[in-house]
């Protein structure tokens, strides 16, 4: 999962949490959920190396992705 | 100047200049160069010439300030500056203080023409601008690979926000050809985002330059290319004061190329410290709802004892006390005849010990391998292994007689 989709379901969690007619073993659960995708997303920050790509369009029409370094 | 004196060089130069200052002073020269040379000292050399005649220039270090444009011979140049004799040499000199591309005002002044048409045409309006996006996870750039700004946009990217994919759509960034590739790889990156992967956001961007630099940038097809382009657009061309027709088209303007890509990512501390908080509603939350839970039950049960009939609550109340006074008692007496017990066990597994005997002197013997202490020596043949416990460690022997007395 993409980290802003992450990001984007624990923000929808935080809102079904503010339900008041909510289950207890449902919110349990919710915020079990909810921890797991914080803490993921911490792990997803903390281990991330950016990509780089060069993007050109060969003669036939073709995308050709090439590594591009910075040094 | 005086016709009937007789001057010496130093005096005819000093006159000849001072003339030349006040008579014609500061003024504005167009010409090409020629004889470009820059001197040890850091001052320029050169002369300004058009078809018919020339006049030798010189632009002190520290003078050209005010003009960031690159000096080479053959340019056409409108320069500011004053008359003056060298009087040393003798020598006629221009000295420029600004010196412009002669064809700027023009450049100008159809620079201000295209802003106002394309103004009326409602390319600007912020009715089209896009929203960018939150968290962008694909961002295309459209600039030159070898140039400074993506560089700068890199190096941002990687301290902040690193978890995104980063494509590089080339193009020259200056020049003649400069318009018509930026125009293509924003196409390009258009077609990419639509065929193969769905870019998020695309900037297009160079680095710092003159005004001549960028012209590219206030090409009238570019602003059409932004202005149609699907994917958001956020520009960052030039330096803060340096404003193009391609940043008013722009979705979002950046005024660098650093600071275009704080404005792209998040920053994954702040997301850090917002994720902290998010946690802690969470368990905030938790906890007020559980603490909901509770008191509605507590307030079911008070309902559900007030609904029984009063005076069934009373011989309710009553047996209970008595139910509550037998059971204390009860279980006092349990707790005593269980501390009696306990008490009797231990002293009868105390005397039952085993080591008590060994104590006094006494020691046990098993047949090796045996788990039974022997009683009769006649369970024994010569040669046999036997093995003494005493109270500290044991001893292994082998029988060498048995007697049965």
């Amino acid at each position: 999962m993409k980290i802003n989709e992450v990001l984007t379901k624990l923000e929808g969690i935080t809102k079904q949490l503010e339900k008041d007619d909510l289950p207890l073993e449902e919110a349990l659960l919710l915020f079990e959920q909810g921890i797991a995708l914080a803490t993921k997303i911490k792990t997803d920050l903390d281990q991330a190396k950016l990509q780089i790509n060069k993007v050109i369009e060969s003669t036939e029409g073709v995308f050709v992705l090439e590594k591009f370094d910075l040094s | 100047m005086s016709k009937q004196s007789i001057y010496t060089v130093s005096r005819l130069n000093k006159e000849a200049r001072r003339i030349l200052e006040s008579q014609i002073g500061s003024l504005w020269l167009k010409g090409e160069i020629s004889n470009l040379a820059l001197a040890p000292s850091g001052h320029t050399y050169f002369t300004i010439k058009d078809a018919a005649s020339e006049i030798a220039a010189v632009q002190f270090k520290g003078g050209s300030k005010l003009s960031s444009l690159r000096l080479d011979n053959g340019k056409q140049i409108l320069a500011y500056g004053r008359l003056t004799i060298y009087e040393p040499r003798g020598r006629y000199q221009f000295i420029a203080a600004l010196i412009q591309p002669a064809g700027l005002g023009a450049l100008q002044l159809a620079f201000q023409q295209l802003k106002e048409r394309l103004n009326k045409e409602g390319l600007f309006d912020k009715g089209h601008k896009k929203p960018l996006p939150h968290y962008p996870q694909r961002i295309g750039i459209v600039t030159s690979p070898s140039g400074a700004a993506i560089r700068d946009i890199l190096s941002v990217f990687s301290r902040r926000w690193p978890t995104i994919q980063v494509y590089i759509f080339p193009a020259l960034v200056q020049g003649e050809a400069a318009a018509h590739e930026l125009v293509s790889s924003i196409a390009l990156a258009e077609r990419f985002s639509h065929d193969k992967t769905p870019l998020d956001l695309l900037i297009i961007s160079r680095g710092g330059g003159s005004l001549e630099d960028l012209a590219a940038f206030n090409d009238e097809q570019l602003a059409r290319a932004i202005f149609t382009c699907s994917i958001p657009i956020m520009s960052a061309i030039g330096h803060e004061i340096d404003f193009t027709i391609a940043d008013f088209v722009a979705d979002l303007r950046a005024p660098t190329p650093s600071v275009a890509a704080e404005l792209a990512v998040p920053d994954h501390t702040e997301v850090a410290s917002t994720l902290t908080t998010v946690v802690d509603t969470l368990g905030k939350r938790i906890t007020s709802l559980i603490e909901q839970k509770e008191r509605r039950l507590q307030t079911e049960l008070k309902e559900y004892i007030f609904r029984l009939p009063s005076r069934q609550v009373e011989t309710l109340g009553q047996q209970l006390d008595t139910l509550l006074s037998k059971l204390l008692r009860l279980a006092k007496e349990s707790w005593k005849k269980q501390k009696q017990r306990q008490e009797g066990l231990t002293a009868l597994l105390r005397l039952s010990d085993p080591r008590l005997p060994l104590r006094r002197g006494y020691s046990l013997t098993f047949l090796s391998g045996s788990a039974a202490p022997l009683r009769d020596s006649a369970c024994l043949t010569q040669g046999q292994q036997i093995e003494t416990r005493l109270l500290k460690g044991k001893i292994l022997s082998q029988v060498e007689e048995v007697t049965d007395t």
